[in-house]
């Protein structure tokens, strides 16, 4: 294609060779012709020339001859005739060669001139015409006449005599120039064919070379294309040209066959090569885009920035049944033509593992800022805390694993099994969420998520829990990795100080959290719910110092989930409580003292309080009660809902509540130690737990 | 002789400024750097922009595209039926480029990202004027 140009001047070179070919030779031939005329001609002038030169002798000699006849009466008509026709000869030839071109004039005018002396006495000669003897039977002497005629003859003899050869000399010289015009004649027409010859031969050397150079020029043509074909088959972009028709047109690059499956580009319209592919809303604004590169709007720089195909989601078969999603890049550029654009050139580039590199890279940074995150929570948490917790996440976890072991057949069975796991796993989460380790707490709150996925199952067997305990062993495994990165800081933390070399106390010890570390941990999480839900409230602790140590735990566990029960459902929004003409923030007393039977925990928080019927109305969704059994329930009885498991009264599902395992684990801690819990409420004031729990010793006896 | 070469100079261009929040109308109407283009009116909606054309018979209309009322997308069509010589230059913080293709379609006939800067707008305004 890009030698095109080059191949029509090559070829009207060859074409105006051919023409200059015929040219000169049409020339030479003409010429050549007309010298060839001419030589013929001169050679014919310089015939009768040189026959002239032969006239004057020969008039000569006849004189001579009728003059000796004359003298010794012989016969002379014979010889009267022969010289009447020399001269007629003469006067015919010389006359033509008079008008002849090319004779030397001067030779000429002579010959004339000496021709024009002869006339009148070679007349007088031939003008004769009688017997010259007196006998005409004897020939016995001359008559009158023939003495007047003899006369003649000797005067014409004599002046022939005299003048034959200087006539002889000018026939000859004029001869001669005639002689030379020829030979000049055919010098041109040898020189003429000379040339003619020459020129043919370098039109031919022309021709050839021409044709040479445009076999070459052929060949190179087809080694481009052959090399637009190589690119074309190699180049990793899909290529093409649409039309103002918005069809591809009938060159196109290989690898838009991988990248669409399909070989039948030529003729597809644009839309016809991404419909199935894409939405059609995409669809549609493709289309008004590639509509809109026609116009006089689009500038290449406009046009690429509002490119609506820059990443292409595209859905294909893979050749196996199924369909992938790859990303297609496409870029336009307007070819532009006389009359406006052209085409449009299409490069398409699957730019799908770029796509999924970058979405990897978002990823890996998410988790490294995820873990960057949970090292920065375990520098700020207590290592006693910290270790408290993983002690108590692998207890928690052996239990669960211990659960998961528990023979099932039954459907009953099953869920028993489910909800043991869930409270367990909960309380959990709890705990991680207030040491801020929100990788642990993001672990949970999925196995969680598959716990409920389970639970709404109609139809339970072994093979569901297995998902489970895969996930459970990942867990196990980070959990086994925090406690190594703790063992690691705890190290740092009691490095011997270079200020006096001595080695402080070794790095593990036993971690027993203590009142202090239990009101911190409430105060983190407090802070941290507050912000995760946007409330604003204060936690008030007091007496916690009193808590026994073997309450402790169980104290812990329980406070965590009221805390995050008043976040979520007690606390209203800042709004509602401005609204209902409450102080800015709201407030969450605990207060833990010793009574006279053991001890006493009062939890209470300022917010919207329980609404009796809001819970029966959430029990019977739940399908904890059947709508006649929560119409018999008095106030007291429906707020006592709350310690019954799977009750929640949020239906969209947080990290810190919404479970429905929230404050049945409290109650279910609660009497395990002997304890006794209940409930006050005044909607739109507060919300009041109390927790009995019996003297330490007592136990056995209550 | 000097009235001649006046003459020749170029005329006047008016601007209309439409856009919903006052700062970015402010920013534009101060980033621009043209002697010769004059600020005749900032809509802050589709309707009001469509009536200050109706008075002011702009050259060039900067268009947001999210604005309360009218949007940018039926405001540059009733525009472009209304005035069709007019200049539109669409600027916007929309990501999606269905919506430009859109605005382009409708008649818009550039197109700007927000955030820009003075120099971007100013190409801008240069490359649909002069």
């Amino acid at each position: 294609m890009l030698l095109s140009g080059v191949d029509r001047n090559r070829r009207l070179l060859t074409a105006a060779a051919g023409i200059v070919l015929a040219a000169v030779m049409g020339l030479v031939l003409i010429a050549g012709f007309r010298l060839a005329t001419q030589i013929r001609a001169n050679v014919g002038t310089l015939q009768q020339a040189s026959e002239l030169e032969a006239y004057p002798s020969a008039i000569s000699e006849q004189l001579t001859a009728l003059r000796q006849r004359l003298d010794t009466l012989e016969y002379t008509g014979h010889v009267h005739g022969e010289l009447a026709s020399s001269v007629r000869g003469f006067n015919r030839d010389f006359t033509a060669l008079e008008h002849q071109k090319g004779i030397d004039p001067t030779a000429m005018r002579a010959a004339v001139a000496l021709w024009t002396n002869y006339t009148p006495v070679l007349a007088k000669v031939l003008s004769y015409h009688g017997e010259p003897y007196s006998d005409t039977a004897t020939n016995s002497s001359l008559s009158r006449s023939g003495r007047v005629f003899y006369a003649h003859v000797r005067r014409a003899e004599l002046f022939a005599q005299a003048n034959a050869a200087a006539l002889h000399r000018e026939l000859a010289v004029v001869s001669a120039s005639l002689q030379a015009r020829t030979a000049a004649a055919a010098s041109r027409l040898r020189w003429l064919l000379s040339g003619g010859v020459l020129a043919v031969l370098l039109l031919g050397l022309a021709a050839a070379y021409l044709q040479v150079a445009r076999g070459r020029g052929e060949r190179a043509a087809r080694d481009a294309q052959d090399q637009t074909r190589d690119i074309l088959a190699t180049v990793r972009e899909g290529f093409f040209l649409l039309d103002a028709d918005y069809r591809i047109g009938a060159v196109w690059s290989q690898a838009l066959t991988t990248m669409f499956g399909r070989g039948d580009f030529a003729g597809l319209t644009f839309e016809e090569l991404l419909r199935d592919k894409v939405p059609t809303e995409t669809l549609n604004t493709a289309m008004k885009f590639i509509k809109l590169l026609w116009g006089e709007r689009a500038h290449e720089n406009l046009m690429k920035s509002i490119n609506p195909l820059g990443q292409l989601e595209v859905t294909m078969d893979n050749g196996r049944g199924g369909k992938e999603t790859r990303y297609l890049q496409f870029d336009f550029h307007r070819v532009m033509g006389p009359k406006g654009v052209k085409h449009v050139l299409c490069a398409v580039g699957d730019i799908t593992s770029s796509v999924m590199l970058t979405r990897e890279l978002h990823e890996a940074q998410e988790n490294a800022h995820s873990q960057i995150d949970m090292m920065v929570g375990m520098l700020h948490s207590d290592p006693l805390q910290l270790g408290s917790f993983l002690d108590s996440a692998s207890a928690g976890l052996k239990h669960v694993n211990a659960i998961l072991k528990e023979p099932a057949r039954t459907h009953a069975e099953f869920s028993k099994k489910l909800s043991g796991l869930a409270r367990e796993l909960h309380s959990m989460k709890g705990e991680a969420a207030a040491l801020n380790l929100m990788s642990i707490a993001q672990r949970v709150h999925h196995l969680e998520d598959m716990l409920a996925e389970l639970k709404a199952r109609s139809e339970l067997t072994g093979n569901d829990f297995l998902p489970l305990v895969l996930k459970l062993d990942e867990l196990l495994a980070h959990l086994r990795g925090v406690r190594e990165m703790t063992l690691k800081l705890s190290s740092l933390r009691e490095q011997p100080s270079p200020a006096d070399g001595t080695l402080s106390t070794p790095a593990l010890r036993v971690p027993t959290a203590g009142p202090e570390e239990l009101a911190s941990t409430l105060q983190s999480l407090a802070h941290k719910l507050a912000e995760d839900h946007g409330k604003d409230f204060k936690l008030a602790l007091s007496g916690l110092a009193q808590c026994p140590p073997a309450y402790l735990g169980m104290l812990k566990d329980c406070l965590i989930q009221m805390l995050r029960n008043a976040a979520v459902h007690g606390i209203e929004a800042n709004e509602v409580r401005r609204a209902g003409a409450k102080s800015g923030g709201g407030q969450v007393r605990v207060d833990f003292r010793r009574v006279e039977s053991g001890y006493e925990l009062t939890f209470e928080d300022d917010g919207a309080g329980l609404s009796p019927e809001a819970l029966k109305e959430a029990a019977v969704r739940k399908k904890l009660l059947s709508e006649e059994q929560a119409a018999q329930l008095d106030n007291r009885a429906a707020l006592a809902l709350i310690f019954k498991p799977g009750f929640s009264t949020r239906n969209e599902v947080s990290m810190d509540a919404g479970r429905g395992a929230g404050m049945d684990v409290v109650a279910k801690a609660v009497y395990g130690l002997g304890g006794r819990i209940g409930v006050s409420t005044n909607p739109g004031r507060y919300t009041r737990f109390k927790i009995a729990l019996p003297a330490l010793g007592e136990t056995a006896v209550a | 002789m000097d009235t001649v070469q006046d003459t020749g100079a170029r005329r006047t261009v008016k601007l209309l400024i439409v856009d919903d929040s006052n700062i970015v109308r402010r920013r534009i109407e101060r980033s621009q750097q043209f002697d010769d283009l004059q600020v005749v009116g900032t809509a802050a909606n589709g309707l009001e922009a469509l009536e200050l054309a109706r008075r002011t018979n702009p050259d060039l209309v900067t268009m947001d595209l999210t604005m309360p009322q009218m949007d940018g997308i039926e405001c540059i069509t009733q525009l472009v039926q209304m005035k069709p010589e007019v200049r539109i230059l669409v600027i916007s913080a929309l990501a999606d480029k269905a919506t430009a293709v859109e605005a382009m379609e409708r008649g818009a006939n550039g197109f700007l990202n927000k955030p820009f800067t003075d120099r971007q707008l100013n190409e801008a305004i240069a490359e649909l004027m002069y």
